[in-house]
């Protein structure tokens, strides 16, 4: 950062320039956002079509809120694409970390959660978490470059970790979660 | 009854040993919350909603309201110690803080932190005392057109002016609109958008927005772009202050609740500002050395009146909160939801209807104010081995407390596959600065602002003029002008002289 005063919260200094020079692949990805935006605000105005729009006396009824939401959104879609498209978006935090996501990493995380939701009310909470646990750690060791050749341990951790949480919520919070078998055990 | 008959009242229902332990034990949390990255209190009390099926209300009130406030003190150990600097409450902290704790000051900076919140916490609670009843007394005269103008002024200012952009600001808040349309709409019965889904006619949960936003989005956003950081921490020394940092730090913090309780006061969010004010008036008071040290060695006024605005503004907070019900941050917004799950709407009836469980939620903010004290002060070098946690495994586990409270509010594994798609807009947002209070306040309190708004046009029998017919609504659409305007032309005047 070249700016004088590297300390002060962002919001709080002189108007700031867009970054100098974005990259191109920087600029695509905001081009997509922006361009999510407006798909979203078209799609709460294809929904709000069909809501009807009895009103009462008051004149405003279900369908207004979900119309405004659904213009404001498209406007503000449009203003981004258009930041997007002459430079970049104003006022952006300086991104943390690497340029270059860790796919890998994002992969081994993403499959732990959606085999969570998968596997939860078939092999129950403890197992389904210990599993999510190890996957995700996996992918996080590996991405930090940790070693990772942990499994076993990892496992351990993970029904260790998984276990007690299970008893403490199902037990002592009465909270509904699934198990294996009905002992509430495990 | 008067104030003090009603407080001691909620003394004795706050001292009871089950509630006495909730606080602790939510303090303690709070504070572990705070220290930890990656987790902070409106993704814990988020994850833990689900016991609110269970526990009774004053309880659970009273740990969420310790796990609020513990998180504070917690984040400013991390923010002195750490030299990556977390959440903005705590970056003024973090400016002088890391600079004290790099020239071995470590110890001195936590302490005048943790005294600091102590005092201007306990100074805002009495400031929450005296004022919270006053206000519900006033507020119950308010109307609908009113209540909506606050609530529009609330929106104004967590998207378009506490934020560095205001586009992506309002694009936020709309987003968090858009989720709290989906379900039933509460007046006409009519369901919107939800796709002939059943699970959807119920609404989203917001424990689901919560966690996936802040802890689902926080874990991928750690494995994608976090790998290569590398991260130091400074030692920690004794736990100590010398008759020259008290002389010094007293004034501080005693200016800085000054500048902080105000700002919590007001249905407009954000510590960013009160915290900076006051790093800005102690750097402008101190003379001499002291000044020297300032962005040098560290002043330890610089950390001294900032932890102090940032906690007496995260706890006069609670008054917009109890008496208008409306929330301006993300912990302030899951509380919210928190009373709405035992059917309860915060606002100025609160203080008639449920006096009892008020007070004691007040009681206990004094009661935990003091156990934060003991638990930061003689045991901050246990709070601190928590950083050794490392990173992958930290993250990890993260994801099985996202699990209990996503599963657990409604047993549906519909819902944990939404979680993470709701985490992976996070990273999104996150990776193109997208702020993600807007969307919590926007999805819990639009459903309130659009009841009011139609509650308004009602009464006005269709016409818009309702909303100026009243000398306050027409205050309030003053002042919601005013914060749209002037800070840009603050910023303007500013860029021009610069």
């Amino acid at each position: 950062m070249t700016s004088p005063q590297p300390n002060l919260p962002p919001e709080l200094r002189p108007d700031h320039p867009a970054p100098a020079h974005p990259s191109r692949k920087t600029l695509l990805w905001e081009t997509l956002v922006s361009g999510a935006v407006i798909a979203v605000g078209a799609a709460m105005a294809y929904g709000a079509k069909d809501i009807p729009s009895e009103a009462g006396y008051g004149g405003v009824g279900a369908n207004f809120l979900p119309w405004m939401v659904a213009i404001a959104l498209m406007v503000c879609g449009a203003l981004l694409l258009r930041e997007a498209r002459t430079g970049g978006y104003r006022n952006m935090e300086e991104a943390e970390g690497d340029e270059r996501p860790d796919w890998m990493g994002f992969v081994w995380v993403s499959a732990g959660l959606l085999l969570n939701a998968a596997l939860i009310e078939h092999i129950g909470f403890i197992l389904s978490c210990a599993l999510t646990y190890v996957l995700a750690v996996q992918g996080l060791k590996r991405a930090f470059g940790k070693p990772h050749d942990t499994w076993l341990t990892d496992t351990i951790a993970g029904v260790v970790l998984a276990a007690p949480v299970f008893w403490l919520f199902t037990k002592f919070l009465a909270i509904n979660l699934p198990g294996l078998t009905a002992s509430g055990w495990i | 009854m008067d104030t003090v008959s009603l407080l001691m009242q909620g003394f004795s229902t706050a001292l009871t040993l089950s509630n006495l332990l909730w606080a602790l034990f939510g303090c303690a949390l709070g504070t572990a919350v705070g220290v930890l990255p990656g987790i902070g209190p409106a993704t814990t009390v988020a994850m833990l909603l689900p016991i609110t099926a269970k526990v009774d209300i004053t309880a659970s009130m009273i740990f969420f309201a310790g796990i609020y406030y513990g998180a504070m003190y917690g984040g400013s150990t991390t923010s002195i110690l750490l030299n990556t600097p977390g959440e903005t409450a705590s970056m003024v902290t973090a400016m002088e803080g890391n600079k004290m704790a790099k020239n071995g000051r470590a110890g001195a900076a936590l302490a005048t932190a943790a005294i600091g919140s102590f005092v201007a916490g306990s100074i805002a609670t009495v400031v929450v005392t005296l004022f919270a009843p006053v206000v519900a007394d006033y507020a119950v005269k308010l109307g609908p057109p009113e209540y909506f103008l606050l609530m529009v002024l609330a929106f104004t200012t967590v998207s378009a002016v506490l934020g560095k952009s205001t586009v992506r600001g309002l694009t936020a808040l709309f987003i968090g609109l858009a989720v709290g349309l989906i379900g039933m709409d509460q007046i006409s019965g009519q369901p919107r958008y939800t796709g002939g889904k059943a699970e959807f006619l119920d609404g989203i949960e917001i424990v689901l927005v919560a966690v996936g936003l802040f802890a689902v989005a926080e874990v991928l956003h750690a494995v994608l772009f976090e790998g290569k950081i590398v991260e130091t921490q400074n030692t920690l020394t004794r736990v100590h202050m010398s008759a020259r940092d008290w002389r010094r730090s007293v004034p501080a913090w005693l200016r800085g609740a000054a500048i902080g309780s105000p700002f919590g006061c007001i249905p407009a969010g954000g510590t960013e500002i009160p915290t900076f004010l006051s790093y800005a008036t102690e750097k402008k008071l101190a003379k001499g050395e002291d000044q020297a040290e300032f962005g040098t060695t560290g002043a330890i006024e610089g950390v001294a009146g900032p932890e102090a605005a940032n906690n007496a503004t995260v706890t006069t907070a609670l008054i917009p909160l109890l008496t208008l019900g409306i929330p301006t941050s993300n912990t302030t917004a899951i509380l919210l939801g928190a009373f709405q799950n035992y059917g309860i709407q915060p606002g100025p009836q609160l203080f008639a209807t449920s006096a009892a469980l008020v007070w004691a939620l007040i009681a206990s903010l004094y009661i935990g104010n003091v156990m934060l004290l003991v638990l930061n002060l003689p045991m901050v070098g246990l709070w601190v081995k928590l950083l050794k946690i490392p990173k992958p495994q930290l993250y990890a586990g993260i994801l099985i407390f996202a699990t209990v409270g996503a599963y657990g509010m409604r047993q549906s594994t519909f819902d944990l596959f939404l979680l993470y798609v709701i985490g992976a807009i996070g990273v999104v947002m996150r990776r193109f600065d997208f702020p993600t209070a807007p969307v919590v306040v926007g999805m819990i309190l639009g459903p309130l602002a659009e009841a009011q708004l139609r509650n308004a046009m009602s009464i006005g029998e269709g016409k818009w003029t309702v909303f100026v017919d009243r000398p306050v609504s027409i205050f309030l659409i003053l002042v919601i002008a005013a914060v749209l305007v002037l800070p840009r032309l603050m910023k303007r005047r500013a860029a021009a002289q610069a």
